[in-house]
């Protein structure tokens, strides 16, 4: 089994380009893998705590919490870009770690595949 | 070497698709580009499948945009995120998202 | 050990932010090693290829946003030794020669300079990447 790291930039709402990337890591999760998760810009609406489910919106966060009770998953948003976004370490939801992008390079480092969805 | 391409858009991204080569190339609709694969625009074939490369369409990108598996020609493989997953791991050692 | 990241910027910028994305990853590079194993670091190169080569353009303004340039960024990453390849056949393509481009970083103290290479040697360079990024 591998190690895949994510990388995605794309925002939480206007974009089904982020849900792509949580299913392909719920996939690859499923398939015995294991994956980083690094969410950049607009992407690190995804750590945001208190998202809610509608009809016309996509909703991951449930999927996020189910990957994390996996073992196999860890997810890491950019702190710069949060904060730059008003919202801090205490509105991110249980499971994230906030980070620099060396973070990200870190996991590049140690990956098998590494998948950069860059901005749209 | 071994690259796969997630082609994500349909009007953009040609430019840099259109040069990438590899020994082995994989090309992954996703998202809106899944119309390369789904539409025939001017009633002509895409340009894209004039690239030396095994093609790929997502089927779940497929069917929220009203096309189904028997509508991609017969070159392109219609595959689940699963099936990407191995693709990505056993087929391919590098992958680039355009 | 060391593993190759190859930045691959073909966007335009200012648009949004994958550009400038692109650069601050790449620059993060300098301190990943917090991470890693004595020994062990990644070698990451920029490459500006299609609208991206747009990006290196010097004499780019911050007095209205108030944000890094692009030009900034591209000398910082150029201070910190990182390889910066411009693709020649784009530039020809814009009518861009080197002196309208950042090519260095000397205003600062650096010695790297960027190259211009035909998009062949980018090719090769991917090849020789361990994992490929395209912004």
């Amino acid at each position: 089994m591998g190690k895949l790291t994510i990388g995605s930039f794309p925002g939480l709402v206007g974009s089904l380009s982020l849900d792509f990337s949580v299913k392909l890591a719920e996939a690859a999760v499923r398939k015995g893998h294991s994956v980083d998760f690094w969410v950049s810009s607009n992407g690190t609406m995804l750590s945001k705590k208190g998202q809610r489910a509608f009809k016309d919106y996509p909703y991951l966060a449930k999927t996020i919490e189910e990957l994390f009770k996996t073992g196999k998953f860890q997810a890491c948003a950019c702190e710069a870009c949060a904060e730059a976004r008003g919202y801090h370490k205490e509105d991110t939801m249980d499971g994230w770690i906030r980070k620099s992008m060396d973070w990200y390079l870190a996991s590049c480092f140690s990956a098998d595949r590494v998948l950069l969805i860059g901005g749209e | 070497m071994k690259l796969a391409v997630f082609k994500s858009d349909y009007k953009t991204g040609g430019d840099i698709v259109d040069r990438l080569s590899a020994e082995k190339l994989g090309i992954i609709f996703v998202g809106n580009g899944i119309y390369h694969a789904s539409v025939k625009d001017g009633g002509a074939a895409d340009p894209i499948f004039q690239k030396n490369a095994n093609f790929y369409v997502l089927a779940e990108d497929l069917e929220i945009r009203g096309f189904n598996a028997s509508q991609v020609p017969a070159n392109v493989k219609v595959v689940t995120y699963d099936d990407v997953v191995d693709l990505m791991f056993n087929d391919y050692e590098k992958i680039v998202w355009v | 050990m060391i593993k190759k990241l190859a930045f691959i910027v073909r966007s335009l910028p200012y648009k949004n932010e994958a550009t400038r994305l692109a650069l601050t990853h790449a620059i993060a590079s300098q301190t990943v090693e917090i991470y890693l194993e004595d020994g062990d670091n990644v070698e990451p190169f920029l490459a500006l290829v299609g609208d991206g080569v747009l990006c290196g353009l010097k004499n780019q303004s911050n007095k209205c946003y108030g944000i890094t340039t692009m030009e900034q960024h591209i000398t910082n990453a150029l201070l910190l030794d990182l390889n910066v390849y411009y693709c020649k056949e784009d530039l020809e393509r814009f009518g861009i020669s080197e002196d309208q481009l950042v090519m260095d970083a000397e205003s600062l103290g650096g010695d790297m300079k960027a190259s211009i290479v035909p998009f062949s040697e980018i090719q090769a360079a991917m090849e020789a990447a361990d994992h490929l990024q395209i912004f």
